[in-house]
């Protein structure tokens, strides 16, 4: 009888072990979800950009072209007037103050679309077509239905006269959303409309390549030297001590370290992808170095003594055999350990990667931001436009965390061989 | 002994002692090893048969702890003089292991690894030759002939152990140590590699550690019997199974203890 019951008890702790697991798992999926919930649905409406359709007439006398062939009078013709002038006529107005009002429905950036239109299309010189305009970030974020229109007019960011503006151009239709090119080739900017987080992914790009350039040999052969040729002491327990301890660092320590001595001693220019990328590898170093001893560590010994037997000196032994062996755990860790660099923020704050850079980085000597520092930027600014962005951004991190931890995933199955 | 002085002594240890750290696994052991013939160590676990082995090539120098005093003479010449060539010794004393250890590439290469870190092939074709001779005298060629470039891995566990026994002739040494090869084996398999060692010790000096004394009995010319690290007698395997001169020799032979 107390068997049974002890029997019966210990299924019984069994079930409640796994409904355990099971409400577990599911809390951590469940806010997973909310997380990738939140981004997507706050990030996705920043992939359109809302366009005004304006019939614009490339007047000669307005632009002050005299001679189509010109090119110095094309690029410095009068855009501004020109689509300013044709643009507040889509509408009536009484006075200055409306006149400003309908004028601010267009991004700041009509003048240069509209010149870079007609520096390809010069035969349109005195014809009328329909051109695409920005929509200013107010009426962007209109036209995605992140504004309310219902509340008092004094704390809405468009007036009534707008949104009745808005309304007629929707009922004419006028207003068109198109794919946002904009988010991925254009660096930051003070108007939403136009920011785009291309600076940050290229300025990321090459943060992480000279992270990888950086860290991956230089750990690889740490990792070797530590583990197939150094002397067991208690020098080389230290260093594996401090290998360890180094992993722990917090990681604005490091950044800390890039500003006094990679700035202020070595001179190095601020704000850059180098200067970034040499602090994270600093950082990523001992994060590579650990799963790579691991992977030296488990290859078997009968490999080493398989390729000794035959007459391999040590060298060729471990660089012909143990080496490539431990590769995939190596290259494994080496991604992860680049995607946890990728998300760091705090140190590249402190080398000045924060800076407000709107032109994209041409190599990683160029001032340049980077995707979290992007966020971190974005996530301070009231404007609704930099809030979709945010999470764009996040979103686009998020991507480029998945890329590569799939890739550590594959790089380990696919180089993985079996041994006995 | 008088009798054996005809034949050509290969390998002759004197006095070795090997110590792992504090603990002594040998004492003092002195032994002869004959040119073109299977010696065969026997004993029970732990009794230092296979350390002994190791200190053949050197092969202990890997571990750390590892002392050894004593010399071994290979035709004459002390492998312990401090300006040893380690890696000229391993070309020259080849060893195969208790689990077969192939490289995880393909069969070809897995034969082709030693010849070519030591340069003795010229060119593709005498490669080709060497890998294809050295299979044969491991008597594999007939079943990997078809598929040489297929993972060395993928054979089966008496097929590994000839393809490191292979691997072991394919650099030609004078020597080849075994080290239980065929604990890890099927009778079948066994069989088959025993075989193989018959076959050639005519043109090689095998060394073999052994847990089986059937195999002892089966394929060496002489055995010697280890206990606790001591070399409990050596002779004739003739002799050692049929009349030994030690009891313990008698009664490890006959199965009282071991």
């Amino acid at each position: 009888m107390n068997k049974e019951l002890r029997r019966k008890k210990r299924y019984q702790a069994e079930k409640r072990f796994q409904v355990y697991g099971i409400i577990a798992i599911s809390l951590a999926l469940f806010f997973v979800g909310l997380l990738v919930f939140k981004v997507f649905s706050e990030g996705t409406s920043a992939f359109s950009r809302t366009m005004i359709k304006v019939p614009i007439t490339f007047n000669a006398e307005k632009l002050g072209i005299t001679n189509i062939n010109d090119n110095d009078e094309v690029e410095n013709a009068d855009y501004y007037t020109l689509v300013y002038e044709q643009f507040v006529k889509n509408y009536p107005y009484s006075n200055d103050e409306e006149e400003k009002q309908i004028i601010k429905l267009l991004s700041p950036d009509y003048e240069f679309e509209a010149k870079n239109y007609f520096l390809q299309n010069r035969n349109q010189l005195n014809k009328t077509v329909t051109l695409l305009f920005t929509a200013s970030d107010d009426f962007d974020q209109l036209h995605k239905g992140n504004f309310p229109r219902d509340i008092p007019e004094e704390r809405r960011r468009l007036s009534n006269y707008q949104l009745n503006i808005y309304d007629q151009f929707l009922k004419e239709g006028k207003i068109e959303k198109i794919f946002n090119n904009y988010l991925f080739s254009k660096g930051d900017s003070r108007d939403p409309e136009l920011a785009g987080f291309g600076g940050a992914i290229l300025g990321s790009l090459f943060t992480i390549l000279i992270c990888l350039l950086i860290s991956f040999p230089i750990a690889l052969s740490a990792a070797v030297y530590l583990e197939e040729f150094a002397p067991k002491n208690k020098l080389t327990d230290l260093i594996e001590i401090n290998i360890n301890n180094l992993a722990a660092v917090p990681s604005i320590v490091f950044g800390l370290l890039g500003l006094g001595v990679l700035l202020n001693v070595f001179e190095l220019p601020r704000s850059t992808a180098l200067v970034g990328g040499i602090t994270l590898s600093l950082m990523t170093l001992p994060r590579i170095i650990i799963p790579a001893r691991a992977s030296l560590k488990a290859v078997p010994p009968s490999i080493r003594e398989g390729a000794l037997a035959v007459g391999a000196s040590k060298v060729q032994t471990v660089f012909h055999h143990v080496v490539p062996l431990a590769m995939p755990g190596t290259l494994s860790g080496t991604i992860i350990g680049l995607a946890q660099a990728l998300g760091e923020t705090a140190p590249l704050l402190l080398i000045g990667m924060v800076a407000f850079v709107v032109e994209l980085p041409g190599s990683p000597m160029d001032p340049s931001a980077s995707l979290p520092v992007q966020v971190y930027l974005w996530s301070e600014s009231a404007e609704r436009g930099f809030v979709e962005k945010t999470s764009a951004t996040i979103m686009m991190l998020l991507g480029f965390l998945i890329v590569m931890n799939s890739l550590a995933v594959y790089a380990r199955q696919k180089f993985e061989k079996k041994w006995n | 002994m008088e009798l054996e002085n005809k034949r050509e002594a290969k390998v002759i240890s004197k006095n070795i002692d090997v110590f792992y750290g504090d603990k002594q696994a040998l004492f003092g052991i002195d032994l002869e090893i004959y040119k073109n013939e299977v010696t065969a160590l026997i004993g029970p676990s732990g009794c230092g048969k296979s350390t002994f082995l190791r200190c053949i090539n050197r092969m202990n120098d890997v571990i750390d702890i590892c002392k050894i005093t004593g010399e071994i003479e290979i035709d004459n010449f002390n492998i312990y003089k401090p300006d040893v060539d380690v890696v000229r010794l391993r070309e020259k004393v080849g060893m195969v292991f208790q689990k077969p250890n192939p490289f995880p590439k393909s069969i070809y290469d897995n034969i082709a690894y030693g010849p070519s870190i030591h340069g003795i092939a010229k060119d593709k074709n005498e490669m080709d030759q060497i890998v294809e001779t050295s299979l044969q005298k491991a008597a594999l060629w007939n079943e990997v002939k078809d598929r040489l470039h297929e993972p060395g891995t993928g054979l089966s566990g008496g097929q590994q152990q000839r393809l490191c026994i292979a691997r072991a002739i394919s650099i030609n040494p004078e020597i080849i140590l075994m080290d239980e090869p065929c604990s890890a084996l099927d009778p079948i398999a066994t069989a088959k590699i025993e075989e193989l060692i018959d076959s050639l010790k005519t043109s090689f000096t095998i060394v073999i550690v052994t847990h089986s004394m059937s195999q002892a009995a089966r394929v060496s010319q002489r055995t010697g019997f280890f206990h606790l690290g001591k070399l409990i007698e050596m002779g004739e395997t003739e002799k050692i199974f049929k009349n030994p001169n030690n009891t313990m020799t008698q009664d490890y032979i006959t199965g009282r203890f071991g």
